[in-house]
């Protein structure tokens, strides 16, 4: 397998490549196996009567979703759309240009449901469905993390990303899913969450960080597991209980719910934010998902749920748990439902329960890195765009020296980490590295132009992402962080010794 | 037998496209949007989201952003095509309305604008080589009638002029199911049918993007999904 | 798709590891590290074993964090750290070193 070895030196970040044909043709992540897609509902393998039954799923979906139908007719191929994606700008493959990956599908579709492509397929690039025409599906609709770059420059909104999911819906109704989502789908329905971890583990794991934190703070601080009658129960990816720099922010969590005096729980049965189902575009098995967390709120009896760093959960949280798993009549409506562990310290620090000791992270120059999902589908907070200022809210009120990277790669315009919407797995290392590189080279621009030397980020996939490529480009692996870490390594625990407080300033001077 | 033809391709051109955008317009109305999917940032009002609309589909605001060129010579065409549909309305009133008699000195510059975004988009798709990869035949014959339809259409205003009073009447005579004489000027014939072509092909075509974008989930929803529970009538079933 | 180890066949995933995980012994943990291309040596054995030891315990490898916890109790802080658990496993301490010590892969966002 090429590892990425040609990747592109990018001297700014959104330099458009050369059109490379074929450049990530036949790129193929593992399929996944039989017991796999019975889990889900989904036929173990490719079905011999897979042509017919692809477009009646595709019929289905024009019937029930009027982005795809809306999406389908709109695109006039003005080619503003052509340049945004980072899959794109990373490997030159014309087939990542976003118009191009839609028309995958479009082609098919006007085959088969209009009168123009019915009657004149080649005068508007209609195709027939066929076995290449599938495995090209395959293929491509796993080189889009579903960013939604391309639908915010749109003229007419135009969203990659829903087609991507109904492709991989379409492949997936016919036997044809890919391993690594729809594997880590049964384990959450399993087991609760994506990695395997069952409740005894989950407890010893979270037994373990406790003494952790004791050792550090010399204060008891809580990591409880599914305590009842508790007020906020904690949804967060399960990678905050297993992989760096997640645990990190987990710890952070933890330090601001001890600080601000609220009783909180994690649950065993509830214990993923990730929800894959968005991936793999399944409504069906994302409402089986998101009700794992109704019920584990329900049977805890909290009143408010707060949602941990996770990019695609926020999203699923944010936007559609209402819709999934609603309504939330039996919580406390004075608190967002949910509520985002940033608006809840941000809340925090509002309010002046948390105190900081800033130079804890002087050690660091940061930036930022907007996680795709919660920059482009998702708010925080009351006003249009909190989702940019609320994190960077918090970051100020514990790092002191903190950058933007360019404006056209951050914000409602950033550039996804290059792992997201189900691509986070071995088999797709390649696409990974050269998805990453245009938000490399922002970072680069910043590291040069401002010294920085580390990133944070709100998403578990980005920060797992990162920490495997950044490597290629020049970084530590450890240079991506969580900004929950910067919050725990900044907040001071009442009662606390700072014992290295050489200055013996008073960290209550030193808050936002 | 020139006139009843043009009578009866007007009449079916104009009942192809409002029969078929309509179809279209029902079906993008009819098919529910589950999910809340406004790219965000978004509007928290509906006030906002037709705001939002409306610098969308007025100073195509996204476009602007995205690629100054496509927006410099797409706004150009568009706004010109609308100065030239208003300046047109005065072959279908008796009296001309007063908004419309404003918008005549304007309407020539107006066909050359749509003429230069046209020529403008047809050239990146020939030479942007991005452009040129996701381009089909149908796109160029649509820049090539809508060039077709400016051209003809400029012709008639400084090359060769039509007696424009009977065309007046003909189109008159067409609102009122009356078949008056249409003059046999190849140009204008030529401009005539064009314009029904396009009408024809409206609903088939890639241009539904006009009701399209009004209808596009990641532009017109509300960002209040905390607030306010949205649910599809099918997903509503599965609640059971 | 499987290692051969003195005249036995054993199935693995598209990724190398194994599907059974009774088929496991050290003959193929040194047969998987041959073609990882890692040299097993005490330190790599003793994390092998640890992970073998946790999984025992929690159907599960455990995390990093606790991972490196471990070593730095039994190996002293210079060993006990992520630096040099890349340095023995290149791959990740956690993805690598779980398929020697035949375990199954972990999955998620990590």
């Amino acid at each position: 397998m090429a590892d990425g070895d040609d990747l592109p030196r990018m001297d700014f970040p959104l330099d458009i490549p050369c059109l490379k044909a074929g450049a990530m043709e036949g790129l193929h992540p593992f399929l996944a196996a039989p017991e796999h897609q019975a889990k889900l509902g989904f036929p173990g393998e490719l079905l011999p009567d897979w042509k017919e039954r692809a477009l009646e799923k595709m019929a289905e979906l024009a019937e029930r979703n009027r982005a795809f139908q809306v999406y389908l007719d709109a695109c006039v191929k003005c080619g503003a759309c052509t340049d945004k994606c980072h899959y794109f700008l990373g490997t030159g493959d014309p087939k990542n240009m976003p118009v191009a990956r839609q028309d995958l599908l479009r082609s098919v579709y006007r085959r088969y449901f209009t009168f123009a492509g019915k009657y004149f397929p080649k005068l508007v690039g209609a195709r027939d469905l066929t076995e290449d025409v599938l495995h090209e599906w395959y293929s491509y609709y796993h080189q889009c993390s579903e960013c939604r770059r391309c639908s915010v420059f749109c003229p007419y909104g135009i969203d990659t990303a829903e087609i991507t999911m109904a492709a991989r819906e379409i492949m997936d109704s016919v036997g044809m899913g890919q391993k690594y989502s729809n594997e880590i789908i049964g384990k959450v329905k399993d087991i609760g969450n994506n990695l395997g971890l069952n409740p005894k583990a989950l407890r010893a794991t979270l037994e373990d960080l406790e003494e952790d934190l004791e050792d550090e703070t010399g204060i008891s601080v809580r990591l409880p597991l599914d305590e009842k009658g508790a007020d906020i129960m904690l949804i967060t990816p399960s990678a905050d209980f297993f992989a760096e720099p997640h645990i990190d922010g987990l710890l952070g969590y933890a330090k601001v719910f001890h600080e601000a005096g609220v009783s909180w729980t994690l649950s065993s049965y509830a214990s993923e934010a990730a929800n894959f189902g968005l991936f793999i575009g399944s409504y069906e098995n994302m409402r089986e998902i998101a009700l794992r967390i109704r019920k584990a709120a329900q049977d805890l009896g909290v009143k408010r749920i707060v949602f941990g760093e996770c990019g695609h959960a926020w999203r699923v949280a944010y936007s559609f748990l209402n819709t999934l798993a609603g309504p939330f009549d039996f919580l406390d409506q004075k608190y967002p439902i949910p509520q985002h562990i940033l608006e809840f310290t941000w809340g925090e620090i509002q309010k002046g329960t948390l105190r900081f000791d800033k130079s804890k992270n002087d050690h660091i120059r940061l930036t930022f890195h907007d996680s795709c999902n919660v920059a482009r589908a998702s708010r925080m907070g009351d006003e249009p765009g909190g989702q940019f200022e609320i994190p960077r809210n918090v970051i100020r009120a514990v790092c002191n020296n903190y950058f933007d990277m360019d404006r056209d790669t951050t914000h409602e315009s950033t550039l996804c980490c290059g792992g997201g919407g189900g691509l986070l797995t071995d088999d797709l290392m390649e696409l990974r590295k050269k998805g990453a590189s245009p938000r490399m080279a922002a970072l680069q621009q910043v590291s040069e132009d401002h010294g920085v030397t580390h990133m944070a980020a709100i998403c578990a996939i980005c920060k797992t992402q990162f920490s495997k490529v950044m490597p290629a480009f020049g970084y530590e692996m450890d240079s991506v962080l969580s900004v929950h870490q910067l919050v725990s390594s900044a907040i001071v625990l009442t009662g606390q010794e700072t014992g290295d407080d050489e200055e013996g300033a008073d960290p209550r001077g030193e808050t936002a | 037998m020139l006139s009843a033809s043009f009578a009866i391709l007007f009449y079916a051109a104009t009942a192809i496209l409002v029969v078929g955008v309509a179809m279209k317009v029902v079906r993008y109305a009819r098919v529910p949007a589950p999910l809340k999917i406004p790219t965000t940032p978004a509007p928290v009002t509906r006030a906002g989201v037709i705001l939002r609309m409306f610098r969308e589909v007025v100073f195509f605001e996204s476009l602007y952003r995205s690629n100054k060129w496509i927006w410099l010579f797409g706004w150009t065409f568009h706004m010109g095509l609308w100065l030239v549909l208003i300046r047109h309305i005065r072959y279908f009133t008796y009296d001309v309305w007063w908004w419309v008699a404003l918008a005549q000195p304007w309407g020539t510059y107006a066909g050359f604008a749509m003429l230069a975004g046209l020529l403008g988009l047809w050239a990146r798709r020939f030479l942007v080589e991005r452009i040129r990869y996701i381009s089909n035949p149908s796109d160029h014959l649509m820049l090539a009638l809508l060039v077709a339809i400016a051209g003809s259409g400029l012709m008639m205003r400084f090359v060769a002029r039509p007696d424009i009073m009977s065309v007046k009447a003909f189109m008159l005579g067409l609102l009122r199911f009356r078949i008056e004489d249409l003059p046999a000027q190849p140009i204008l014939l030529v401009h005539l049918g064009l314009v029904a072509v396009l009408m024809i092909v409206f609903p088939i075509s890639k241009l539904l993007h006009a009701p399209g974008v009004f209808f596009s989930p990641s532009r017109n929803q509300i960002d209040n999904p905390r607030e306010r529970r949205h649910l599809a009538p099918w997903a509503a079933r599965l609640e059971g | 798709m499987s290692y051969q180890v003195n005249g036995h066949t054993v199935e693995h995933d598209e990724e190398g590891y194994i599907t059974n995980l009774a088929d496991w012994n050290k003959e193929l943990a040194l047969e998987i590290a041959r073609t990882e291309n890692i040299e097993m040596d005490d330190e790599r054995w003793e994390v092998v074993n640890f992970l073998r030891d946790y999984y025992e315990e929690y159907q599960i490898a455990p995390a990093v964090r606790v991972l490196i916890k471990a070593i730095k109790k039994s190996m002293g802080p210079e060993k006990g750290n992520n630096k040099y658990m890349y340095e023995l496993f290149p791959y990740g301490p956690a993805k690598q070193a779980c398929k020697i010590a035949g375990l199954p892969k972990p999955t998620g966002c990590v």
